[in-house]
């Protein structure tokens, strides 16, 4: 995941430094380039406002200023290029871009504004987690508080038994590698099962299910990668999140909604549900082609 | 604006790092995103908006010049285009989103620039607080034409209803012209389409109505209708003028809006040319058939009943259309809704280089980082119109009227100082083309003149308590005091600022220059 860039869609908000700053850890972690990208609104399809010149030279000064300013909290360990890029959404401006750059992956602050300091997927998220090619990573709000030299203690992958889960775990486990971080393999089977199936019933397949698929998945890591393993229990996705522990400087991958379309990601009711609750960033990895 | 930097960041070594040179820029920008043809009439002809237009300036355009509409017209399109060429001119040479504040600075100094940025802003918040005053009359008209009961109609004559229902629609406007929400092309195509078709069913519905001897007051049409000298005096000739100047306010964006596409040099000529020639005849149209279906007369739908002529569609769709009259009230708050986008735009560009220039405090110059749009700038313009329309709201007898005519009056102020800005930019190179004498000298120049010689008989004028709609305070006309308070608050602010931001003033921050 690591050996190509990391973009990070910076706006100059709290959503953007969060953004930054969760790109910059794991830059540095990885030792991975950054490119930072400011997508401006283009005035294409655009027929409501009369295009002006003069307000997009003054757009375009502000947003070089912005991104000037943005790059001197960077430390000088990370490699960063600044860009600006025209586009109709932001969302399609960063994806455009993450080709442009082979970027393998991409980075955006979440809207503030969730209830209790939860987390709230913005529209921005919303459709670039919708339409997306290349892993998405959700940096909560307040990340930007965490200090660089908090590096990446740790990788979670969340498998589950769904197609996705092979394309996540391999991305888990270059992450892993390239930032030296411990891997846990964490199994959602207990509570990521269709509603209406019955509790009792419930409880014993999946508790039996939960093992097996972290057995298979430790049986599918390669050699000198070690994994921990853990299942999720809980009433709920929200009371399960809860009731684990998470580390600061944690990362945590979940695989893209089976409604995706192939390599397109979709996050799925269970991950959303996960991402209000977990105070670490969250990466949404699509799921591979079934071809 | 960068050209022209107050305090340019230091370029440091990220700045410079920020990979998208001027052509990439271009390439991906502008170019990439400029409309066609078909696209820039479009947006032309939203940014007039013809079917609230007309509502709002027929009634008391008869008032003054009667049957002469026509002629008026006619007219009222030269000083505007003439003035546009010089707008063109400016827009070429030093393309700022601060457009007459920026220019007329460059071209006068710091205090002149100040009061054409000021009679900019102070025109288009008028306008804004008019367009929302209109949409609410349409929009109970509307839901009355749905449901079938006339009365709901009148709730919108109930100021503190009206003043309500205006709030919301402002508060809607400005969330989406903060978070700068566009409409599709498409929709865009089809609003405009709709608004022309429903003004073009309207006229001939009226026509249609006066040859089956339907009409209200059927009065033939007239030769001497298109004839100007048919007005009876001159103060008539320049209010008509004057408010003839707003119906034709927005076109002249055509002329500059595809001024960077590479190899198009030709379509936004063709795109002006087009969308006034269509804007024309619409508007003549509407006028010809209107007036010969119902007169001038101060009969119950007669256009000089002065109860009717602040908003005539509003009176004139039901006798008209009949069951169809909801098609009008359609257009007229579509126009409106589509046309808000834009108007709000310009307000809040001009305060934000006025902020950013240190014309203004720095607070106006922000830029949302999120969407992109003059933030600050853009609620400030709502704040004041919303409070502007409800003062006048309970002091006027006729709001929309007298903002309307006041607002004819804004517009000559600050297009007649915009126009002698080109003259005087240009002033070393008149001569040096034919081309040049005509676009930076003669046009501009003449036009100027013209909405100066306006914008004083309309002042003067106004001065009388008959004048416009007839509201009047202690006996001074309200449209004499609106436009006296607009520009002395102006005056005073200017000083204000004068004080506590010395440095603009001083020509520190945007130095006088001259084209050469």
């Amino acid at each position: 995941m690591t050996a190509s860039g990391i973009l990070v869609g910076y706006t100059a908000n709290a959503a953007g430094a969060d953004a930054l700053a969760v790109a910059s850890r794991l830059a540095a972690a990885a030792d991975a380039p950054l490119e930072v990208v400011m997508v401006l609104p283009s005035e294409a399809g655009n027929s409501s406002v009369p295009a002006d010149a003069g307000y997009e030279r003054h757009l375009r000064a502000q947003s070089r200023e912005w991104l000037a300013q943005a790059s001197g909290h960077l430390g000088a360990d990370v490699a960063s290029k600044l860009h600006l890029r025209y586009a109709e959404s932001f969302a399609e401006g960063l994806i455009a871009a993450a080709h442009e750059f082979d970027a393998r992956l991409i980075v955006i602050g979440t809207a503030r504004g969730g209830l209790l300091g939860r987390t709230r997927i913005g529209s921005v998220a919303n459709e670039l987690l919708h339409s997306s090619d290349v892993p998405v990573l959700l940096a909560p709000s307040g990340s930007r508080e965490l200090p660089a030299s908090q590096g990446i203690t740790r990788i979670t992958a969340a498998v589950g038994t769904r197609p996705g889960a092979d394309a996540l775990l391999e991305s888990s486990i270059r992450l892993a590698r390239a930032t030296s971080a411990p891997l846990r393999l964490l199994s959602l089977v207990p509570i990521d099962l269709p509603a209406g199936l019955d509790a009792d019933l419930a409880a014993l397949t999946s508790s039996v299910h939960a093992e097996e698929v972290l057995d298979e998945a430790r049986q599918a890591l390669p050699d000198g990668i070690e994994a921990t393993v853990e299942t999720a229990t809980g009433e709920t996705i929200e009371d399960a999140v809860r009731a684990l522990d998470w580390h600061q400087g944690e990362l945590v991958l979940v695989g893209s909604s089976r409604l995706a379309a192939p390599r397109h990601l979709f996050l799925g009711s269970t991950a959303a549900k996960m991402l209000r609750e977990l105070p670490a960033p969250m990466i949404v990895v699509p799921r591979t082609t079934l071809t | 604006m960068s050209q022209h930097s107050p305090s340019p960041a230091a370029l440091t070594e990220a700045t410079r790092a920020v990979d998208s040179n001027e052509h990439g820029i271009t390439k991906k920008g502008l170019s990439a995103g400029s409309v066609g043809l078909i696209g820039a009439i479009v947006i032309g002809i939203s940014c007039i908006a013809p079917a609230y237009t007309l509502t709002a300036a027929l009634g008391p355009t008869v008032s003054e010049v009667g049957t002469q509409v026509p002629a008026i017209i006619l007219l009222g399109f030269i000083p505007m285009l003439l003035v546009a060429f010089g707008y063109r001119e400016l827009n070429r040479r030093m393309p700022d989103s601060g457009t007459s504040f920026t220019w007329a600075t460059r071209a006068f100094g710091p205090w002149i620039g100040w009061m054409a940025g000021w009679g900019l802003v102070a025109a288009t918040i008028l306008v804004l607080s008019n367009l929302a005053g209109i949409a609410v009359d349409f929009l109970f008209l509307a839901i009355s034409q749905i449901v079938g009961n006339p009365e709901i109609a009148g709730i919108a004559a109930n100021p503190f209803v009206n003043v309500a229902v205006c709030l919301l629609f402002m508060l809607g406007a400005t969330m989406i012209s903060y978070r700068d929400m566009r409409t599709t092309q498409k929709l865009q195509y089809w609003l405009v389409g709709f608004q022309v078709l429903v003004l073009v069913v309207f006229s001939g519905a009226a026509l249609i109505e006066v040859a089956n001897g339907n009409a209200f007051d059927a009065t033939p049409i007239e030769l001497s209708w298109f004839n100007p000298f048919a007005v009876s005096d001159f103060s008539a000739l320049a209010a008509g003028l004057s408010l003839s100047i707003f119906i034709f306010w927005g076109w002249d964006v055509t002329l500059t809006m595809n001024e960077e596409t590479k190899g198009a040099e030709k379509t936004p000529g063709r795109a002006a040319t087009l969308s006034v020639l269509i804007i024309v005849s619409l508007y003549l149209l509407i006028s010809v058939s209107l007036i010969s279906f119902a007169g001038v007369g101060d009969g119950e739908f007669g256009l000089g009943n002065p109860d009717i002529q602040d908003n005539v569609f509003f009176a004139l769709a039901g006798p008209v259309l009949g069951p169809l009259a909801i098609l009008v009230s359609l257009a007229v708050l579509t126009s409106s809704a589509s046309s808000l986008q834009s108007t709000f735009v310009s307000p809040a560009r001009t305060l934000l280089a006025m902020g950013h220039y240190g014309a203004l405090p720095p607070k106006f110059a922000q830029v949302s980082p999120r969407f992109f749009t003059p933030g600050y700038a853009t609620i400030v313009s709502a704040v004041v119109a919303s409070v502007f329309y409800a003062v006048m709201r309970f002091v006027s007898e006729n709001v929309l009227w007298d903002t309307i005519t006041a607002l004819g009056m804004m517009i000559c102020f600050y297009y007649g100082i915009t126009a002698f800005a080109a003259v005087w930019f240009f002033r070393k190179t008149w001569f040096r083309t034919v081309r040049e004498f005509f676009f930076t000298l003669l046009f501009p120049l003449v036009g100027g003149v013209i909405l100066s010689v306006l914008f004083v008989t309309t002042l003067v004028d106004s001065m009388d308590p008959d004048y416009g709609s007839g509201s009047n305070i202690g006996g001074v006309g309200l449209v004499f005091i609106l436009g006296m308070v607009v520009l002395l608050t102006g005056v005073v602010i200017m000083f204000w600022q004068a004080i506590t931001r010395p440095a603009f003033f001083r020509g520190e921050v945007l130095s006088r220059a001259v084209a050469d």
